[in-house]
């Protein structure tokens, strides 16, 4: 913390586990030792919803009082003394993961959760008991489907609270509720509801069980051959921060989760968690296809396709090039393509490839932004810088009146976000010549297109995004890409300056 | 640049007829052995341990390591419930298994594809072991011969399909674990307990 | 001197028409200490001081005193504040707020105005459980009645105050009689305790600040304000003062609700008011405060007085005052088993301690009762009792716990009995 937020906000100090911690005032024993780093246990707590204190899970010891006492709930006071470590307190945690899984289906292997599941890692970090429960369990409903992109198990549930109070604290749709006392409680939807909003993959990250498992994820793989690496994602302007799962070895990616930032805060849009589909094997351009001369278009090599397009360029006028650009690429990508074509080889049209049908001014409260690119502010910050006009508007109309005789295309990476990509990839077809970069494998349908660059992937790139606010978001950490041949605009661009630097 | 080959010489000190001596004897030790084994065989006191394979199949312990099979349910099912944990612990990553919702909530997750890269396999049984449904054995099949490659991958079919396998073991196990999909009453007679472990971990 | 046997709540009980407030009025100075008070006699410190004072002590169960409840309530506060009174007499074996609504409802009406006075509450609900229908019936003819006559409404006698009383009830479900619990229902939720702090007296109600005293809590306060504290402390004990309402069953030749001073000895209780044991009968155990309180043997009864004090010091609770007779011919498995069952039916299900331990308990009982449960289980069900206890947002995995533990620690030798016997069969073995 720095020094003027320390003199503006009022702190306490208090003790936890003999270590003075100063946290501002009103701040629970929870909520600092999280600050601080400290890890206590605990179910239905979570940063971004209310105190539900049902779990009973997080108990701590309060100096002078004779109960133990739930740190979610208990606000830290000067000079108290917490500690969250003596063999009371350890004794209570372990009774209270006993109390957890009585009545769990312990259905590990069937289940999607394990692997990440907290009951898993409690009983790792501070059950190891043997079970005293021998009798017949409370069996309940299971594999319910109760949202399009959800399955419930009831039975798996320790009934924390977390999505009931998500739905109505954070989407506020309200739709979920436990039903039914004592242990024969269940969650579930109410009659004739079911979960309908863009955000129900947020209920599979918070439920800390498997009770909530997503349809898309179900049964694909198991988590632990999973290798997570952080990202943004690239769904719309709002660039939530994200970590993106894969299994590198078979260059197959298999899901977005939200990571903690001040931009997303703890979720994420299911649209937003469609956006890993593209990198896979099945759907990416994975490698270049060019129609030269009378020869047909062909699978080649980079360099090959590199070859040719370099050619093209020495052989044209500059006022005969055109950019086509989406914004979907990053700061970086625009500024080395924009150093060259612009500012080195003189070319001075470029147009932004936009969706026509896109409401840039739409939001839904939460997240979700009308603007599908991830990276609107950062193309115009690098139009400005280029010299040319950058307020956002879509010049794919334009260019196809315009019809010059060389255009370099950067298409959109999230193709399920440009619903008009079909149509406008038709309209590029009858345009004399298209280099068209871009991961979407579908543009290969397009026999038209005379020259196709497959390029890498959000997650396998460094570079940054700048959101519909400029904050700044960071692809730090690469997947090696899918495709051997998949390049960045960077490495393209630094390419075709080495071919132009060879060939002049 | 060949490389230096080291070879353990005698020590400098021992004279030659040493040396001969303890050459001949080790030799004659070794000799002794064979010519002994020899005519305890020729003279018929002992039988001949070569056969005349596969005409006459040899038998090995139950516990013999073989080929894998998959065991089934007593309604027929595959028992795998793909959980991937054989896959997990294979230290040759043989096992490929791609997951699928079953027709049927009573079994929910089920292998849609299993398969065992059997050149790869090194039939150390870790699968065997990390399966916590017994859906997985080493069977009692050691020959193991084919031509073309593409036998060499097991599929499911293969794996849960030999019925009574050579040897006697029975790929059908009973079934005595079951999960309901139904809201029973909670203190009811008609539940069955899980005997399980309490927690399973990979 | 006081009388021996003060009538202090059940003032009309006996009279022809008792809830009547005619009857009220004539023969239980009826409404005079609201025209004490709203009079501008007594201040509201000067009432609050009173009831403090007079030790009076909630009767709900807990024991909590009454006018330090009331202080509670932040005074800063100018926004609506509301007054419950806790008419969800749901702890097994307690009846005596019924017999208040039966006899004397008017005196509970008035204790109200009292108490919503002092904590400057307009509004104020009764939350009777469902099964009163009837008494449900006699509160809202008594709340009709009271309006009529003016004592509820805006500028009660003339004094500005306004105090409007509504009548609500919920589903049945035990766990409403705890007041976070009966906050939820009565704001239209699942009835279930609220986590604390914050404690009701500042977010209670729709998140307003909140007061829930018992039934005859409120019904000792007109008496209070008209006789005064010191004559209040002349009944009960020094640290528990004033009558209470005994609820007692059983083997009895009277059972029934008593009015008997706070310190009164048990068995002249049994002997005198209710008649004594039934011919034949002898005392097995005794439930001295509803079916959450630990049992006692009859080696524990001897000398036993009714008070807060002489319980606590037998390591048990006066509780709602609802005493159990268990006779020498009942099954105390059977008696474990009913009242495990109970509270396996009445936990919300909110607290894990709470919802898989009174579950768990209950199902180790069928296998005990039923010949199917492992030899360990009377040891299984102590340990799973202790872990229960002091870790819930409310008393009810507690209200369970106890008397699992008491039982388990003082009559396990019929538990050991069925076990004994599942092991001779060997149907303990699954």
């Amino acid at each position: 913390m720095s020094e003027a937020t320390q003199g503006s906000v009022e702190t306490v100090t208090f003790t936890l586990n003999d270590r003075e911690i100063t946290v501002p005032k009103g701040t629970t024993v929870m909520a600092a030792a999280r600050l601080k780093d400290v890890y206590i246990p605990h179910f239905c707590w979570h940063p971004g919803l209310k105190i539900a204190g049902v779990c009973r899970f997080c108990l701590v010891k309060v100096d002078n009082r004779p109960k133990l006492e739930i740190a979610c709930n208990l606000t830290a006071t000067p000079g108290m003394k917490v500690s969250s470590v003596l063999p009371e307190v350890k004794e209570a945690h372990k009774w209270a993961l006993e109390f957890h899984l009585v009545n769990h289906p312990l259905d590990c292997p069937i289940c999607d959760q394990a692997g990440e599941c907290k009951l898993q890692d409690y009983y790792m970090e501070v059950g190891k008991y043997k079970s005293e429960m021998d009798r017949p369990k409370v069996l309940k409903p299971k594999a319910l489907d109760i949202g399009s992109e959800l399955v419930l198990d009831t039975e798996r549930c320790i009934l924390c609270d977390r999505c009931v109070r998500f739905e109505e604290e954070v989407t506020k749709t309200g739709a979920l509720g436990i039903f039914n006392r004592g242990d024969r409680a269940v969650v579930g939807t109410y009659p004739d509801k079911k979960i309908e909003h863009n955000y129900q993959d947020n209920l599979v990250d918070i439920c800390p069980v498997g009770a909530f498992t997503s349809r898309d994820f179900r049964f694909k793989q198991r988590v632990w051959f999973l290798k997570d690496k952080p990202a943004v994602c690239p769904g719309c302007s709002t660039g939530c921060h994200v970590d993106v799962y894969a299994k590198p070895q078979v260059r197959s990616y298999f899901r977005l989760k939200p990571r903690e930032s001040a931009v997303n805060g703890f979720w994420m849009c299911d649209k937003g968690r469609n956006t890993y589909k593209h990198m896979n094997q099945e759907q990416r351009l994975r490698f270049p296809l060019v129609a030269e001369g009378s020869v047909a278009r062909r699978k080649t090599t980079v360099d090959e396709a590199l070859a040719a397009l370099v050619g093209r360029l020495l052989a044209a006028n500059k006022e005969d090039v055109a950019l086509l650009v989406s914004a979907q690429y990053t700061c970086e990508e625009y500024k080395t393509l924009f150093d060259l074509f612009v500012v080195k080889l003189g070319v001075s049209k470029v147009y932004q490839w936009r969706e026509p049908t896109e409401d840039l001014k739409a939001f839904d409260g939460l997240l979700y932004r009308g603007d599908h690119n991830p990276n609107t502010r950062g193309l115009s910050e690098a139009l400005k810088a280029a010299g040319l006009p950058s307020e956002v508007n879509n010049g794919f109309d334009e260019l196809v009146r315009q019809a010059p005789p060389l255009v370099i295309a950067l298409g959109p990476e999230v193709a399920f976000q440009f619903p008009s990509l079909p149509a406008q990839l038709k309209q590029l077809e009858q345009l004399p010549f298209v280099s068209l970069w871009t991961i979407d494998g579908a543009a290969a349908n397009y026999a038209g297109l005379k020259h196709l660059l497959p390029m890498k992937g959000f997650a396998e790139k460094r570079g940054h995004y700048l959101n519909f606010e400029a904050k700044v978001g960071e692809l730090a950490d690469p997947f090696p890409a899918g495709s051997d041949d998949a390049r960045d605009v960077t490495e393209v661009v630094a390419a075709l300056g080495d071919l132009f630097a060879h060939s002049l | 640049m060949a490389g230096v080959v080291k070879v353990a010489l005698p020590p400098r000190d021992t004279n030659l007829f040493q040396m001969a001596f303890g050459y001949t004897s080790t030799i004659l030790t070794g000799m002794m052995k064979t010519f002994s084994i020899f005519w305890v065989q020729i003279t018929g006191k002992e039988k001949t341990e070569t056969r005349e394979w596969p005409e006459q199949p040899a038998t090995y312990s139950d516990r013999f390591k073989g080929k894998h099979f998959l065991t089934r349910r007593d309604d027929g099912q595959v028992r795998c419930t793909a959980c991937f944990l054989c896959a997990t612990a294979c230290p040759a990553e043989c096992i490929h298994i791609v997951a699928g919702q079953h027709p049927s909530n009573e079994i929910e997750k089920f292998p849609v594809r299993f398969e065992i890269d059997i050149l790869r396999c090194v039939f150390c049984g870790f699968c065997e072991e990390a399966c916590p449904v017994d859906a997985i054995r080493l069977g009692p099949e050691y020959a193991m011969s084919g031509l073309s490659g593409d036998k060499w991958i097991y599929t499911k079919d293969y794996l849960a399909d030999r019925g009574e396998l050579h040897g006697g073991i029975s790929s059908v196990k009973v079934e005595n674990e079951k999960h309901f999909t139904t809201d029973h009453h909670p203190h009811g007679d008609d539940l069955i307990a899980t005997d399980a472990p309490h927690m399973r971990h990979h | 001197m006081a009388q021996d046997k003060p009538r202090i709540i059940l003032r009309t009980e006996g009279l022809a028409n008792p809830r009547a407030l005619k009857t009220y009025i004539e023969h239980a100075e009826g409404y005079t200490a609201i025209k004490k008070v709203l009079g501008g006699a007594v201040t509201r410190e000067q009432l609050i001081e009173e009831v403090k004072a007079s030790g009076l002590r909630g009767r709900g169960g807990a024991g909590f005193p009454t006018g330090l409840k009331w202080t509670f309530v932040p005074q800063s506060d100018t926004g609506p504040k509301y007054l419950i009174c806790n008419n969800d007499e749901s702890e097994p074996g307690t009846f005596k707020d019924r017999h208040i609504c039966t006899v004397n409802p008017h005196q509970v009406i008035e204790g109200m105005v009292l108490a919503a006075f002092a904590i400057k509450a307009n509004k104020g609900y009764i939350y009777t459980r469902w099964e009163f229908q009837e008494e449900i019936g006699y509160l809202v003819e008594a709340i009709k009645e009271a309006y009529a006559a003016g004592f509820l409404g805006k500028n009660i006698l003339g004094s500005g105050f306004d105090f409007d009383l509504d009548h609500y009830s919920g589903a049945g479900a035990y766990i409403c009689g705890e007041e976070t619990g009966l906050i939820s229902s009565l704001e239209g939720k699942k009835g279930q305790p609220k986590v604390k702090p914050p404690f009701p007296a500042v977010s209670g109600y729709l998140g307003r600040p909140t007061i829930v005293n018992n039934t005859e809590t409120l019904a000792n306060v007109p008496w209070i304000v008209n006789h005064g504290a010191k004559e209040f402390r002349q009944y009960g004990t020094e640290k528990s003062p004033g009558s209470k309402l005994f609820s007692i069953s059983g083997a009895l030749v009277r059972p029934g609700v008593y009015e008997v001073p706070l310190g009164y000895p048990f068995e002249r209780l049994v002997q005198e008011e209710c008649g004594g044991y039934l011919p034949g009968r002898s005392l097995q155990a005794l439930i001295p405060g509803g079916a959450s309180a630990p049992l006692l043997t009859p080696e524990e009864v001897k000398g036993l007085t009714l008070d807060y004090e002489a319980m606590a010091s037998r390591g048990t609770m006066l509780g709602s005052g609802a005493i159990m007779i268990i006779d020498d011919r009942q099954v105390l498995a059977e008696l474990l088993k009913v009242t495990i069952e109970f509270f396996a039916h009445e936990s919300c299900g909110q607290c894990t301690p709470c919802r898989e331990g009174t579950g768990w308990l209950n199902n180790i009982m069928d296998g005990v009762l039923g010949g199917t449960a492992k030899p360990d289980s009377v040891e299984r069900m102590r340990t799973v009792a202790k872990h229960m206890g002091g870790k819930t947002i409310c008393a009810l995995s507690d209200a369970c716990a106890m008397p699992v533990t008491s039982y388990v620690q003082k009559f396990s030798g019929q538990l050991q009995a069925y076990l004994a016997q599942a092991a001779a069969a060997g149907s303990h073995v699954k």
